[in-house]
């Protein structure tokens, strides 16, 4: 799949596997893909995002981020899912934060140095990358660009998506633009 | 989302979705948990067996799982 990619996309990918490694985590999960996008000032994603009025919210986006992963990289929608259940996420995490410090359930291991060796992708990942795949398809573009790695976020269910259409980015609107 | 205030909404519904969307997310949480608690008891001096015996699982196991420490 990855010869399909264009210099922008595997930049995109590259700089995820960048972001995975300095917060000191396994698996390169959605989250780092959209992180990766919003670094960029090139390319057709990051016009369509400038287009949306993203380029200046980017630190709020970066913050939603780091919101959710306090919260165990949970979706709002994971979160929702568990209430209806009785469990408050938001009390478990501040409790553990109580007693083991801010960002214990993040799931980042910086504590433990960073880890050599190559990242794996984790199925978020996997099925964004996946996704803009038969984005590609779908728009009949010979190439799997960054637009469609964009695209693909913003249909996966998931904190990544969530964190998009809070900021008005979704499929519709991105398509609006390219 | 209205999406999942929708789903949170139909939790009572014994709507399939919901149920299964909550184990998962039950899934990870206790993942989270887990490993915050493995951490805690190692930097406490804990062995690998004095763990594994009070999560119920086997040294191997739970070696396996939080090792390089």
């Amino acid at each position: 799949m990855f010869e399909r990619f264009t210099k922008d996309a595997r930049e995109v990918v590259v700089g995820a596997v960048g972001h995975c490694e300095r917060a000191g985590e396994r698996t390169v999960g959605a989250e780092h893909l959209l992180l990766a996008l919003l670094d960029r000032d090139t390319g057709r994603a990051s016009t369509a995002l400038a287009a949306l009025g993203l380029a200046q919210r980017k630190a709020s986006v970066r913050e939603a981020l780091d919101e959710a992963r306090r919260r165990a990289g949970l979706s709002r929608a994971d979160t929702d899912a568990l209430a209806g259940l009785g469990i408050d996420v938001s009390e478990i995490v501040s409790r553990v934060e109580e007693a083991h410090g801010v960002g214990a359930m993040s799931g980042s291991r910086t504590d433990r140095g960073r880890r050599p060796g190559r990242r794996s992708f984790d199925r978020g990942a996997k099925d964004v990358l996946e996704g803009a795949l038969r984005s590609a398809v779908g728009r009949r573009d010979g190439h799997i660009s960054d637009e469609h790695i964009l695209l693909s976020l913003t249909i996966r269910p998931g904190v990544a998506g969530e964190v998009l259409a809070d900021h008005g980015v979704t499929y519709e609107t991105v398509q609006g633009v390219l | 989302m209205t999406d999942a205030t929708d789903l949170a909404e139909r939790a009572g519904d014994r709507d399939p979705r919901v149920g299964l969307r909550a184990v998962a997310a039950l899934r990870r949480l206790l993942e989270q948990l887990e490993a915050v608690q493995v951490r805690s008891a190692r930097n406490q001096g804990w062995s690998w067996q004095e763990i594994a015996a009070e999560l119920g699982v086997s040294r191997q196991a739970v070696h396996k799982k939080h090792g390089r420490q």
